[in-house]
C-alpha cells in the first residue's frame, strides 16, 4: 500500500514529539488512547488533511 | 438458594428486571417491572398436575434445549420459589380464549390467568450487580461442525448429560444414535482467544471445566477413550494442577493443537477430527463418538441495558469495569454500587461466591455506617454564573449533578469524586473545585514562571499516576532535568484549557499535560475529555500561529518512573529548541487575544 492510502477504518496522525507520521486505528467520535510507534509519545495529532475530508 | 428464598431481610423479586435507576450512594430509587406468574407462588406446591395436562411444548432452556417443557413449567427442579410458571407467550394464550387445562386441573386453584404484569419502585442504598454471562455461540465457527453434526456438543450441553437431573439422567449418550459413545473428544478456546473470529481473551474456566468433566467421564465408565484438544492447558489455582495429573494418571490423553476441521469418518459413524499436532509438528486424525467444544463466555446482551441503566463502564471485553483491578475489585467506580460474579469478568464458582461475599460486605458496611465521607476535593456551583447549559453533567464521569434546564446545576456531593472534570468545561467559570480551584492553580502558575521563565517546561500531572511516576523516577534515582515545573491536580481532566494558555502567556516555551493511562483513569474516563481537550487546543493554537508541539500530551503510570524520566529528558529538548523570539511572539499573539474587540464605528 502506498504511504498516501490507508486502510479502512484508519487514518494518518503525525507524533508532536519526534515528527514522524502513521496510521492508526480511527473511529469518528471514538476517544483511543494513541501513541507513536516510534517514540511511544501520547502527544499523537490526527492531520489536517485527514479531518478535512471527515468533515 | 434455598436461604435466600427463606431470609427474613431479603425480598425476592423472580421475573423482574430493572427498568429505571435514579439516585445516588444511600438513595438510590430503582423501578421495577415484574412479569405476572400466572401461579399463586405461595400456594403452589409443585405438585405437577397442572404440567400433565398443558398441550404446549417448548424447547427447556435450562437443558440447553435438549428436551421439551410446557408451558406451564418449573425453571429449574431447584428453582426458589419452588413454584410453577406459567410462560404466556408458550400457552395458548389468553386471546382470544386460554385452553385452561391447567387452571382446571389445579385443586388449590392457584392459577389466575387474569393476573397482570406489575411496575414496582423502592428505595435502596446499595446497589449489587450480578449479571452474570452467556456461553459463546459456536453456529459461526463452522470447521468444528456444531449444527452439522449431531454429535458436536458444547460443554454447556454436555453438562446436562452428565448431570443426573438432566434428560438423560446423567447416562452420556450419542445424539446420532442413542448409544454410548467409546470415544469423547473435548475441543477448548472454542470462541476464546480468537480475536477477530469470537473472543479475543481467554475465557478462564473452560480448561478446569473439561478437566473435571474428564474426571466425571473417567470415574463413571473408564473404558471411554478421552481425548483434550488444547492450545496450552490453564490450571492455575488450588488443587487444580493436581486435577490435571490425576486425569492423565485415569487415561486422558491431552494433544497440544486445535482440530481445524470435523468431519464423518467413514464407516463407523464417528467423527473425524483433523489437527496439527503441534508437540510433534504432524497433521494427525484423531475419531470420537462424541465432539465436546469448550465454547468461551461472554456478557449478557441484556446486562447492556442494566449497563446503561447506571452509568457503569465497560471493560472493552465487554465486561463491567471495576474502580481498581487491585484495590477495589468489586466496587463500581460510582459509589454503592458492587459487582458480583461474571458480570465483572469470567470466572469460576469459587471466585464469584468470593467476590459475591465480598460485594455483599462492601455494601453492608458501607450502609451500616449510615453516613459516607466525601473527598474534600468536591466542587461548588455558583448559581449566580451558572448558566445551566448542562455541561457539567455531560462530562461528569459521575453524573455527579442534579440538573434541570434553566435551573444552576447543583452537584451531589456524596457522588462527586474531585476529577474537575466539569470545572476545566465550564465556560462560564462557575465551579470551583475544593483545593484545586481556578485562583490557586493559576496562583502556581504564575509563582512558577515569575522568573526566568524561558528556562522552564510547565508539567500538569495528575495526582494518582503521572505525579506519582515523578516519586518513583526520583526514589529510583532516575535523574531528570530540574528546571521542570511540576503542578499537581487531582486529575488530568482538571487542566484548563485557560492554565495551559496561562502558562504560554507567561511566557512558558513548553508545556505538559500528563496523566494516568486510559484503563488507569482514577475517575472512570475523566483523562478522555483532557485528551479531547488538548485536541481542541493544538488546533487553536495552530490557528493562532503558535507551534502545537509546544503542548506535550503524555500518559504515564505510576509505575513508570523510566517513562517519567524519558518524557522530562524530551521535553527538555523540545524546550531548549523554543526560541526567545517565539517565546515573544507567543506572549504577544495571546495579549492581543485578550484585548476587547474594537468597536467599528461608522465613516
Amino acid at each position: 500500500m502506498a504511504d498516501t492510502e490507508k486502510a479502512p477504518g484508519r487514518a494518518r496522525f503525525r507524533c508532536l514529539r519526534c515528527g514522524s507520521e502513521f496510521e492508526l486505528p480511527y473511529t469518528q467520535g471514538k476517544v483511543e488512547e494513541r501513541c507513536c510507534p516510534r517514540c511511544e509519545s501520547n502527544s499523537v495529532r490526527r492531520l489536517k488533511e485527514e479531518k478535512a475530508k471527515s468533515g | 438458594m434455598a436461604d435466600v428464598g427463606r431470609h427474613p431481610n431479603i425480598e425476592l423479586l423472580t421475573l423482574a428486571e430493572v427498568t429505571g435507576i435514579s439516585g445516588y450512594v444511600g438513595n438510590f430509587t430503582v423501578k421495577v417491572h415484574q412479569r405476572a406468574r400466572f401461579v399463586d407462588e405461595k400456594e403452589c406446591t409443585a405438585c405437577g398436575d397442572c404440567v400433565a395436562v398443558c398441550p404446549q411444548y417448548r424447547p427447556d432452556e435450562f437443558n440447553s434445549g435438549l428436551v421439551q417443557r410446557r408451558a406451564i413449567y418449573q425453571p429449574f427442579p431447584q428453582a426458589i420459589p419452588a413454584a410453577y410458571v406459567l410462560n404466556m407467550a408458550d400457552c395458548l394464550g389468553r386471546n382470544p380464549i386460554a385452553c385452561g387445562k391447567c387452571a382446571q386441573a389445579c385443586e388449590k386453584h392457584c392459577i389466575n390467568l387474569d393476573a397482570e404484569d406489575r411496575d414496582l419502585e423502592f428505595e435502596v442504598g446499595t446497589v449489587v450487580v450480578a449479571t452474570g454471562m452467556e456461553p459463546f455461540d459456536p453456529l459461526g465457527m463452522t470447521e468444528y461442525g456444531y449444527g452439522r453434526h449431531a454429535d458436536v456438543i458444547t460443554a454447556m450441553e454436555f453438562e446436562r448429560l452428565a448431570s443426573s437431573g438432566g434428560p438423560t439422567g446423567g447416562e452420556i449418550v450419542r445424539f446420532s444414535d442413542g448409544r454410548r459413545p467409546k470415544s469423547i473428544a473435548f475441543i477448548q478456546c472454542v470462541g476464546s482467544r480468537c480475536e477477530g473470529r469470537g473472543l479475543s481473551y481467554c475465557g478462564n474456566i473452560c480448561c478446569m471445566n473439561t478437566i473435571k468433566d474428564a474426571l466425571v467421564i473417567k470415574d463413571h465408565w473408564p473404558d471411554i477413550d478421552v481425548k483434550v484438544f488444547y492450545i496450552d492447558l490453564r490450571a492455575f489455582g488450588k488443587g487444580f494442577e493436581e486435577m490435571l495429573k490425576r486425569s492423565r494418571r485415569l487415561g486422558v490423553k491431552y494433544i497440544r493443537g486445535i482440530p481445524g476441521e470435523i468431519e464423518k469418518a467413514t464407516g463407523n459413524g464417528a467423527l473425524a477430527l483433523h489437527v496439527e499436532n503441534t508437540e510433534t509438528s504432524k497433521l494427525e486424525t484423531h475419531e470420537a463418538d462424541l465432539v465436546v467444544l469448550a465454547t468461551g463466555v461472554q456478557p449478557r446482551a441484556e446486562a447492556r441495558a442494566l449497563q446503561q441503566l447506571l452509568s457503569l463502564q465497560l471493560h472493552p471485553e465487554g465486561f463491567l469495569l471495576e474502580a481498581h483491578p487491585k484495590l477495589r475489585p468489586v466496587d463500581a467506580p460510582a459509589r454503592g454500587m458492587y459487582y458480583a460474579g461474571c458480570a465483572e469478568g469470567p470466572k469460576d464458582i469459587k471466585e464469584s461466591v468470593t467476590q459475591a461475599s465480598a460485594a455483599a460486605g462492601r455494601a453492608v458496611r458501607l450502609m451500616s455506617l449510615g453516613e459516607i465521607t466525601a473527598e474534600p476535593y468536591i466542587v461548588t456551583v455558583d448559581p449566580d454564573r451558572c448558566k445551566a447549559c448542562g455541561v457539567c453533567l455531560r462530562v461528569c464521569p459521575y453524573k455527579a449533578f442534579e440538573w434541570e434546564k434553566g435551573s444552576p446545576a447543583r452537584p451531589i456531593e456524596a457522588l462527586c469524586a474531585g476529577c474537575g472534570t466539569c470545572a476545566a468545561e465550564c465556560r462560564f467559570d462557575a465551579i470551583t473545585p475544593h483545593l484545586f480551584g481556578d485562583d490557586q492553580l493559576l496562583a502556581q502558575i504564575e509563582a512558577a514562571l515569575a522568573e526566568r521563565p524561558q528556562d522552564k517546561a510547565v508539567v500538569f500531572a495528575c495526582n494518582w499516576c503521572s505525579y506519582a511516576a515523578g516519586d518513583t523516577a526520583g526514589v529510583s534515582r532516575f535523574q531528570y532535568p530540574a528546571n521542570q515545573v511540576l503542578i499537581r491536580t487531582m486529575c488530568s481532566g482538571r487542566v484548563s484549557e485557560k492554565f495551559i494558555l496561562r502558562a504560554f502567556e507567561l511566557g512558558a516555551p513548553v508545556v505538559l499535560v500528563s496523566g494516568c493511562h486510559f484503563a488507569d483513569c482514577h475517575y472512570i474516563d475523566a483523562n478522555r475529555h483532557t485528551q479531547q481537550r488538548v485536541e481542541k487546543l493544538w488546533d487553536r493554537l495552530e490557528s493562532l500561529g503558535i507551534r502545537p508541539e509546544r503542548l506535550q500530551l503524555e500518559w504515564i503510570s505510576s509505575a513508570q518512573g523510566q517513562r517519567f524520566q524519558k518524557t522530562m529528558a524530551e521535553l527538555e529538548k523540545l524546550r531548549a529548541a523554543v526560541t526567545a523570539a517565539e517565546i515573544a511572539d507567543t506572549r504577544r499573539i495571546l495579549g492581543e487575544q485578550k484585548k476587547p474587540a474594537r468597536k467599528k464605528t461608522d465613516g
